[in-house]
């Protein structure tokens, strides 16, 4: 009951406090497509925002930005998360089943990127060879409906794609021909005949269509004077070639300095370090919760729809990936609400870690020596004396170590956050990275702060061990 | 001041006990024999329902313990001593000893401390008050675990196999200290293997063999004038080794 009694509290506090206001037009969209949309001074700019600000504008509304995977940005529009999604979406067909598309505003072209000296002149020639792409663009679409012959490696960023191609991972990469002018490096090269056209639209919740109507009008003066050809040529160009300026003292500087970068760091620090301390909070009370009604069961027979579902919890949180349950909570039980997503994250980790809390308290209990219960009984102590003076401080002797290698895995798993937009330190390497067009700088950093902070939440926790084993010596 | 009535025990579908009947009398000195794997122990554990009896009843002092909501409160005046012991690893001497009787308020801690101070003194362990029990030798251990049981001022203490465990430089401690409370008139059921211990020290003995009381009668009876055939059998084995 008691446990009934926080889901709710705390779901009232996540719908109620960070409810959406009124005057805002929330934008979804991911942040690493230059010139379309990236990070800059700390803030999302792009050619798609300008045109957002103006519909914005148009309305009345101050514009929101939120940063998802690009592949969560139809569910974030469908589930009225946000209200228009602009990423360079290609209008498609599968799409429009989804959400409504807006006029058209900008034609892209899907070209072949390759290496100068390679054998590779026409995108007729890609029959057999390993093309990389990013997932769920129109290039993946498309090469997997159209030329299925080819060995399509699918990145999550076209950054990763384009490093595939440095690294002689792939012979190619077809992407968006305007990022790819951005992307490419001096000894690549795009070929000039396009794989296929296609067309850039926004996309809003079907039916939504006062917004649609006004995105149209938007779009269409902005087209017509020319103002969307402008954009474009003022977001180009803003590229940063890291690749010329080498040494470790320059990439530190672009990565970290430049722009204000570490600000991204130290978010995703301070969010990673929350969801984790919060999510083991939850996870303690949750398992705490779980293994109590599993030993009351256990010793007494009581409890035993409550045991059926502690089990079931168990079973079913162990049996599915942290992922998974992640954006089930997001897209599926909190469809339609405003929530704050690192409370979102906070709940979501805290219930995937009581289960395996659950179980390391149970199989702390197991490991007490069951004659020094016996003699407790033997004595006359009932069961609630037997586990609280008995079982559970021998039990914290095996339970704590186990709880900090739980903490430990919670810190690192938090980097799943990302992808409901969640900015944690993974994703800070992620957004650093789309802009210096450089993994090894942020990468490395990041793994550097990860080590850091479990390196200090082991040495706690040993101390706290020893404590625990120097009371009994 | 207990009876015993056709108690059964199964483990699954092993019959371990197959109808014992006992009576018990104030003061009795009862020692348990028996091969090994007879339900010696296992009968003892059901006296105050560490085991679940299958069936019959367990009468003490007029209160049957089967499906007894007073069960925590009768198991106060029934010690047990474990073969292994079972000291609370985390609990000092001292605190393993006034940990009943100051939880089930028995006694205030005050009470409880000089109580426990005073024991173990008459045990010469003072000394050890504030060890822990890894510090102690095996037969400081049982000792320990006897005084832990003294304290509730039971009516009745089961002894399950109390010196199995121990070194044999350190038996005569633990079976002094049990002569010294039978001295003062406690009622003791005794499983063992000591047979010397058990035919010199106790009033009644019991033999026990295959789930069922095979003899019942005085020291002498058993040992020195066994009537039942696999009474006989068991002891001329003994002798062989």
């Amino acid at each position: 009951m008691k446990k009934k009694i926080f889901i709710l509290l705390l779901l009232i506090l996540m719908v109620s406090g960070c409810g959406k206001k009124k005057e805002e037009l929330v934008l979804v969209t991911e942040a690493g497509f230059a010139p379309y949309e990236y990070y800059e001074n700390g803030e999302i700019v792009g050619v798609d925002i300008d045109i957002c600000k103006r519909i914005a504008k148009e309305l009345g509304m101050e514009l929101k930005i939120k940063d998802v995977a690009f592949d969560s940005i139809i569910n974030e529009v469908k589930t009225k998360k946000s209200d228009i999604g602009a990423a360079g979406i290609s209008h498609t067909d599968e799409r429009a089943r989804e959400v409504d598309f807006t006029n058209n505003y900008m034609e892209s072209k899907q070209v072949l990127v390759v290496k100068k000296d390679s054998y590779l002149k026409s995108p007729s020639m890609l029959s057999d060879e390993k093309i990389a792409v990013q997932l769920g663009t129109v290039a993946d679409t498309y090469l997997t409906e159209k030329v299925p012959t080819v060995k399509i490696v699918r990145e999550k960023k076209f950054l990763a794609a384009i490093q595939d191609l440095i690294d002689d991972k792939v012979s190619g990469v077809v992407m968006d021909e305007v990022p790819a002018k951005e992307l490419i490096t001096s000894d690549m090269v795009i070929l000039e005949e396009p794989l296929v056209i296609d067309y850039y639209g926004m996309v809003v919740r079907k039916g939504n269509k006062k917004l649609l109507s006004i995105a149209n009008k938007v779009i269409d003066e902005m087209k017509e004077n020319g103002s969307i050809d402008e954009a474009l040529l003022e977001h180009m160009g803003v590229k940063e070639n890291v690749s010329k300026k080498n040494s470790l003292i320059d990439k530190f500087y672009y990565s970290v300095i430049y722009d204000g970068r570490y600000k991204y760091i130290i978010e995703g620090i301070i969010n990673t370090i929350i969801i984790a301390i919060g999510a083991v909070i939850l996870g303690v009370l949750f398992g705490g919760i779980a293994s109590i009604i599993r030993n009351i069961n256990g010793n007494t027979g009581k409890l035993k729809i409550l045991n059926l579902l502690a089990k079931w919890y168990v079973t079913v949180i162990r049996g599915t990936p942290v992922i998974l349950q992640l954006m089930i909570i997001y897209y599926v039980i909190f469809k339609s609400a405003q929530v704050n997503i690192v409370l979102v994250g906070i709940l979501s980790f805290g219930i995937n870690s009581g289960a395996y809390v659950a179980e390391i308290i149970r199989a702390g209990i197991q490991s007490v020596d069951k004659g020094q219960i016996e003699a407790g009984y033997a004595l006359g102590l009932p069961y609630r004396y037997v586990m609280s003076k008995i079982v559970i401080p021998e039990a914290l002797k095996n339970i704590l170590p186990a709880l900090g290698n739980e903490f430990i895995t919670l810190v690192k798993e938090t980097s799943v956050g990302a992808y409901i937009g969640i900015i944690e330190l993974t994703k800070a390497s992620d957004i650093i990275a789309s802009r210096t067009y450089d993994y090894f700088f942020p990468l490395i950093l990041v793994a550097l702060i990860y080590l850091l902070i479990t390196l200090v939440l082991t040495k706690v926790f040993n101390t706290m061990e020893e404590r625990l084993n120097h009371a009994r010596d | 001041m207990l009876e015993i009535k056709n108690l059964k025990k199964n483990f699954s579908d092993k019959k371990v006990l197959k109808g014992i009947s006992l009576k018990v009398e104030k003061g009795e000195i009862i020692g348990i024999i028996g091969p090994s794997g007879c339900g010696k122990s296992t009968f003892l554990r059901c006296i105050n329902l560490l085991e679940k009896p299958t069936s019959g009843h367990i009468i003490f002092e007029g209160d049957d313990l089967i499906d007894n909501d007073n069960l925590e409160v009768i198991r106060r005046k029934i010690g047990m001593v474990f073969q292994q012991f079972n000291l609370f690893e985390n609990m000092t001497v001292l605190d393993n000893i006034i940990l009943a009787p100051v939880l089930l308020k028995v006694m205030t801690k005050e009470e409880a401390t000089v109580e426990a101070k005073r024991l173990l003194k008459e045990i010469d362990l003072l000394d050890k008050a504030s060890f822990y029990p890894n510090e102690l030798s095996g037969g400081q251990k049982q000792r320990v675990a006897i005084i832990r049981t003294l304290i509730m001022k039971p009516e009745i203490i089961l002894f399950d196999e109390p010196t199995s465990a121990l070194d044999p430089e350190m038996i005569g401690e633990v079976t002094q200290l049990m002569r010294k409370i039978a001295n003062d008139g406690m009622t003791m059921l005794i499983v063992s293997h000591e047979m010397n211990f058990i035919k010199n020290f106790c009033n009644r003995v019991i033999f026990m063999a295959e789930g069922v009381i095979h003899a019942d009668g005085s020291s002498s009876d058993i040992f020195d004038n066994p009537k039942d055939e696999h009474l006989i059998n068991f002891l001329s084995k003994i002798k062989n080794v």
